[in-house]
């Protein structure tokens, strides 16, 4: 009597696809299967092995990883594993290691084979999970799926529950009393929907506690009005150094339509598990001198690659590494100002280029301008002077090197008050030259950093609204952006052949993160978009209909594809101490990366094409 | 009848070559002189596998009058079930060759040996000389390791017990098939933990 194994039996029913075998056929597996231990860490399969049965885990986890190390799965009881060599009968694709001391059914292949003959629609369920996992092993190629938890955090996760609000005339004493009971730091005030200050802890014991204010006056009398939001979609790690910049602990939320959702607070932020680039930020605003920036500054490229190991996305280590070099900016610009105390007239300093794009990665030159406001004088430019040649000195000592063009505020032509920039912009607008268009594109990625940001806004309003239908213009930048060629003659015989690939490096740059950069930003003048980012003005540029939704999208993806591989090419430079650049050795590739970069450079190459036929780039020549 | 060749394996066998039965038996009571084996669970663990193929269970009718009795409450197998099974006679043949150079692994492993020996008195066999190894003992050492005062509870030596501390899955107990399986994945483990990155043999088992 050989007596069922049912423990086995049930655990294997409570699981796809043995839920839908009978009974006898369960049985039938089980009694041609065998259990295994392994211990934590062991690897059970490899990629390139090849082996005769499939397993089930039946306790502890299993991690499913591509041959880059990404983590295409983790495995829960329940789940088949290792079936690929059995599918496609050819070697596995996959590691897999014990993450715990893990139990796992073995099933043998020719048990497998059999039940797959057997019930069709168990072979379909091991075909088709076969192929998802193969989709995620793409898709998780370079998207975040472990560690990066901060990066991918964005205010409306941080949001647990509708704010705590008052009236503008509700009494003080009132709305401490909601404060004791919601157990809450701090109550916006609404005034109908419309938020229009908050009161905080620190409020109620600076301004009324401390100076013996009546409890029944109305909070609008203490509040402080006006305060600084955020919105749903913001990262949580851009609210905190926003936070940290601005010395305040609580930040209402508000979502696309301005409605208030919630409060976040500092704590909120710094409760999220994370180990860097916050902590920098706030050790980089807190530093009292260039030389403590400057060893600051060194942790940047080691953030960089664990955000690269971490599998974030470019975007998104473009945004943090900007941040952090924008955080190590203000400081110095701070400091100057400290030292040659306030500065005679309104101004604004401006960043240029990648930094302003929010796509800063290593090695990044500096891109800087400064905006003065129209009442400066000749005398006041020995402040200004000053103030750039400080930022620009610091800058310097933490690892920006000095922009080869001299495009920085330490120029004296790129230190001008608004209505000098506004005759610089017209002039490159209306009455274009190509190299003249060339040199000045760097100005329309700008972004205000420190100082009186309206000085920027407005003339950046300016300036867009005279871009659209400035044809000439657009057509001379176009003419640039399309003769950035991808290098698709590169992969000519490559993707196949291992000879020879250590010929030649190919440029991720030129024809490719630069490519797509100048084609945004082509569009984004186009229809007069404020975007700076490339990213978003590709989005905005679908929503203008000034790109297809599918070509946007493969743009998108491109953009994203190459400028990790470049990210990623850059840490591995940096963590070898060599100098990081953008040629990568296709011998550095996978097959995979290299078809996919292929691609890349094809919707690159595509994109151009269409732009070229859309704007009279051959009258031009 | 054969004649059955029982032979102590070599105690320098390394424990991944190490071939084992696990038993676990469902009883009327705890004293072999008194009670009787309603319920025999085997499987086979082999090189470090569990050979789920090699599993059998063998259900005994009970030679005595007084039946199944209350240790019905325990393993749930009823007087009616019992009766409609094969005597122990007829079992124990098989049994004994599913043991035949193996080693004997158990959870408390002298109910096993004990009921054993005595069924093979009572059946005119040659009681045999088993290599045993013990789970509970083998639990007791995990345990200890890492402890300074090596005190170890009993109630963490259960078997139940003992699959929790590893995060083996829950089993039902009192199943003779099924505690015995439940024994040889808690083998399996336990070697893993005690093995670490070193060669066992069977001597460190059975010490």
């Amino acid at each position: 009597m050989d007596g069922e194994l049912t423990e086995v039996a049930e655990f294997l029913a409570g699981h796809a696809p043995f839920r839908e075998l009978s009974r006898p056929l369960l049985s039938a597996l089980i009694r041609r299967s065998s259990v295994r231990y392994v211990r934590r860490g062991t690897r059970i399969l490899s990629v390139g092995e090849s082996h005769e049965v499939m397993y089930v885990l039946r306790s502890g986890a299993v991690d499913i990883t591509d041959r880059e190390g990404g983590l295409v799965e983790r495995s829960d009881p329940g789940t088949s594993f290792g079936m690929s060599p059995l599918v496609e009968r050819a070697p596995s694709r996959y590691d897999f290691t014990a993450l715990e001391d893990s139990l796992l059914l073995v099933v043998p292949e020719d048990a497998f084979r059999d039940l797959c003959a057997q019930d069709p629609t168990f072979e379909s369920f091991y075909t088709s999970a076969h192929a998802a996992r193969l989709r995620r092993a793409v898709g998780v190629l370079h998207v975040a799926e472990r560690g990066s938890a901060v990066l991918r955090t964005t205010l409306d996760d941080l949001v647990r529950r509708p704010p705590v609000a008052v009236s503008p005339t509700t009494s003080v004493r009132a709305a401490a009393q909601l404060m004791v009971r919601e157990r809450v730091s701090s109550v916006l005030v609404l005034d109908g929907e419309r938020l229009t200050g908050i009161v905080t802890d620190r409020d109620l014991r600076g301004r009324v506690v401390a100076v013996g204010r009546d409890t029944e006056e109305p909070v609008a009398r203490i509040m402080t009005p006006h305060p600084a939001t955020a919105r749903g979609d913001e990262l949580a790690f851009e609210a905190l150094m926003e936070m940290v910049d601005r010395s305040i602990h609580h930040l209402p939320v508000l979502d696309a339509t301005g409605q208030v959702i919630g409060l976040v607070s500092s704590t909120d932020l710094m409760r999220l598990e994370h180990n860097n680039p916050v902590y920098l930020v706030a050790d980089l605003t807190a530093a009292q001198d260039v030389e403590t920036l400057a060893e600051l500054a060194t942790r940047i490229p080691v953030i960089l690659e664990q955000l690269v190991a971490e599998d974030a996305s470019a975007r998104d280590i473009g945004r943090v590494v900007t941040s952090l070099g924008d955080a190590l900016e203000r400081r110095l610009l701070t400091m100057a100002e400290e030292e040659l105390g306030p500065p005679p007239v309104p101004y604004c300093w401006v960043v240029l280029g990648s930094q302003a794009r929010h796509e800063q990665g290593l090695a990044s030159d500096q891109d800087n301008a400064l905006v003065l406001s129209d009442e400066a004088r000749p005398e006041h430019d020995a402040y200004f002077a000053a103030l750039a040649a400080r930022v620009s000195g610091g800058l310097e000592a933490c690892g920006y090197p000095r922009c080869p063009g001299e495009v920085m505020a330490t120029n004296p032509r790129w230190r001008a008050s608004r209505s000098t920039w506004r005759e610089h912009f017209a002039r490159w607008v209306e009455t274009p030259e190509p190299k003249a268009v060339l040199n000045g594109s760097i100005f329309f990625d700008m972004r205000p950093l420190h100082g009186d940001v309206r000085l920027v806004e407005e003339l950046r309003d300016e300036v867009l609204s005279r871009t659209r239908g400035a044809d000439l213009f657009l057509a001379y930048l176009a003419q640039h952006a399309v003769a950035r060629r991808p290098p698709i003659g590169f992969f000519r015989g490559l993707v196949l052949e291992k000879e020879g690939r250590h010929r030649d490096t190919l440029d991720l740059k030129t024809g490719g993160t630069a490519a797509v950069v100048e084609l945004a930003r082509v569009h984004a003048l186009l229809s007069g978009l404020p975007e700076v980012n490339s990213q978003a003005r590709l989005d905005a540029a679908v929503r203008a209909g000034s790109l297809s939704t599918e070509l946007g999208a493969e743009l998108q993806d491109a953009l994203e594809f190459v400028a990790y591989l470049r990210l990623r090419h850059q840490g591995r430079a940096v963590r070898a101490g060599r100098a990081p650049d953008n040629f990568v050795d296709p011998a550095d590739l996978t097959d995979f990366e290299l078809r996919h970069l292929r691609d890349a450079f094809r919707i690159v190459r595509g994109a151009q094409q269409a732009l070229g036929q859309r704007l009279p780039l051959g009258s031009l020549s | 009848m054969t004649p059955l060749s029982w032979r102590r394996r070599a105690p320098d066998v390394p424990v991944r070559d190490l071939e084992l039965v696990a038993v676990d038996l469902e009883t009327t009571g705890l004293d072999p002189s008194s009670h009787e084996i309603l319920s025999i669970g085997v499987v086979p663990v082999r090189r470090g596998v569990i050979e789920l193929g090699g599993a059998r269970q063998y259900a005994v009718r009970p030679s005595g009058p007084t039946g199944v009795g209350s240790s019905a409450t325990v393993h749930g197998i009823t007087d009616d079930e019992a009766a409609a099974a094969a005597p122990l006679a007829e079992i124990l043949p098989q049994l004994l060759t599913d043991l035949e150079g193996r080693v004997l692994l158990a959870h408390h492993a002298t109910i096993e040996t004990g009921f054993l020996a005595a069924a093979c008195r009572a059946t005119s066999h040659e009681v045999p000389a088993l290599t045993v190894v013990d789970t509970v003992r083998l639990q007791r050492r995990v345990l200890q390791r890492g402890r300074t005062r090596g005190h170890v509870a009993d109630e963490e030596l259960s078997l139940a017990a003992a699959r929790r501390h590893f995060g083996l899955p829950r089993y039902r107990s009192h199943d003779a098939l099924t505690d015995a399986l439940a024994c040889a994945e808690l083998y399996l483990a336990q070697v893993a933990v005690l093995a670490g990155d070193h060669d066992l043999t069977l001597r460190a088992l059975i010490r």
